[in-house]
């Protein structure tokens, strides 16, 4: 069959044919086949980041758990230096525990006032606090003194005296009145 | 030959052209291929069906996985933090100045006839450096030849210890009061000394070579 023996009818049913061809095709395509593939392809990279997620979080918690064996010591001292700051706001706590500590080495009379609470300039420290801390002893052996401050430098370790005042008493000299400046970082609770 | 006559002639002609119907034909074609791409959407669908049930497994071994994960996550931010923060406390602690074994030394240089009245200072900041002023008097029959050998003495005992020491006078006056040392009268004179050093400790000097130990001795030759 040719197309010129094609009447003008058949041409017209020809066309409409292939015009539902491609609007079939169209449909066909756009509607239902590419939506179908987009999803297969979603689908499919989200199972690749899945699996190399899971792949990693693997290998992260094999990192964690040796660190966890590694940093033991770390724990430890970390958990020793922690507990050296006692519960409550330091004001309360911490004067008496100095007014304690003189009065066992025999230096009576302690007198403990907060001069300043700075926090750390460094990231690592943002938990803990820098408090400096006048120590005022009205009446001490030198000989005794020495002892104390050495006994209060090796017992508390994030103690440093960074002032020392020491001053003959006139009225008796085998005394001298004592002023401490002393820094301690303290956990900020 | 027989004569044969068609008297259905126009009736065959109508239904051939109607098997020829470009429309059926097309219509017919139109579902073959609907058919054809019905069964290839039904292939892909079923392979996304598939994947779908993969996903749900990769999903749920994710859900498993992900609060353990998160959980080790923090724990491990937490130790890093740990070992950062024990490591700046070390070092913290390790950069301390302690005072008692200066008192202790300032002690020992401390001479009977040498009284010390006064002592006032600190640490710099970063523990770089420590300062301070020593207020005293001295007696002796030359007071100031006493102060003296006190500024030297301590100056030589903080170098054993410490760098970069300096020991100077601030003041040394003469002053009138006689003071009794042991039943004997002596001149009495006020100092104040300026300290200050770097609280590193001095590195050791190598101990010197022992040159017979390092080299065999030469035979003496005996000239006859």
């Amino acid at each position: 069959m040719t197309l010129a023996k094609l009447n003008k009818d058949q041409i017209q049913k020809i066309l409409l044919s292939a015009l539902g061809f491609v609007a079939l095709m169209y449909c066909y395509f756009n509607f239902f086949l590419d939506p179908l593939d987009r999803s297969r392809a979603d689908m499919t990279q989200k199972i690749v980041d899945l699996q190399g997620k899971t792949a990693s979080s693997k290998t992260e918690m094999k990192k964690t758990a040796n660190l966890e064996t590694q940093a033991k010591a770390a724990t430890a001292r970390y958990k020793a230096l922690k507990a050296t700051t006692q519960e409550g706001a330091p004001i309360a706590w911490f004067p008496p525990k100095m007014r304690n500590f003189f009065a066992s080495q025999n230096i009576d009379k302690a007198n403990t006032q907060l001069e300043s609470s700075r926090p750390f300039k460094q990231q690592e420290l943002s938990d803990w606090v820098k408090n400096s801390w006048s120590i005022e002893l009205p009446q001490a052996d030198y000989d005794t003194l020495g002892h104390a401050i050495a006994e209060l430098e090796n017992s508390e370790p994030l103690l440093a005296v960074q002032k020392i005042s020491i001053h003959a008493v006139p009225e008796n000299p085998q005394y001298q009145s004592v002023n401490l400046g002393v820094q301690i970082a303290l956990l900020s609770r | 030959m027989a004569l044969q006559l068609n008297l259905l002639h126009e009736e065959i002609s109508q239904q051939r052209q109607r098997q020829r119907d470009p429309l059926k034909l097309g219509l017919m074609g139109l579902g073959a291929i609907g058919a054809i791409l019905f069964l290839y959407y039904g292939w892909n669908a079923y392979q996304t069906l598939q994947i779908k049930h993969q996903l749900n497994v990769v999903e749920g071994e994710w859900a498993k996985v992900e609060p353990k994960v998160t959980a080790a996550h923090n724990r491990a931010d937490e130790l890093h933090k740990i070992i950062d923060g024990t490591k700046v406390l070390d070092g913290i602690i390790d950069n301390r100045f302690y005072w008692a074994p200066l008192l202790a030394t300032l002690s020992r240089c401390v001479a009977p006839n040498v009284q010390l009245i006064s002592l006032d200072g600190g640490v710099a900041d970063e523990n770089s450096s420590v300062s301070f002023n020593l207020e005293g008097i001295a007696a002796a029959h030359e007071p100031r030849g006493a102060a003296e050998d006190f500024r030297q003495l301590l100056a030589e005992q903080l170098a054993k210890n410490y760098t970069e020491v300096k020991v100077e006078f601030r003041n040394l006056e003469d002053l009138d009061t006689v003071v009794n040392l042991a039943g004997v009268a002596n001149a009495s004179a006020r100092f104040v000394l300026g300290v200050s050093f770097n609280p590193t400790a001095p590195k050791p000097t190598p101990a010197p070579r022992a040159p017979a130990a390092a080299k065999p001795a030469a035979k003496p030759q005996i000239k006859k």
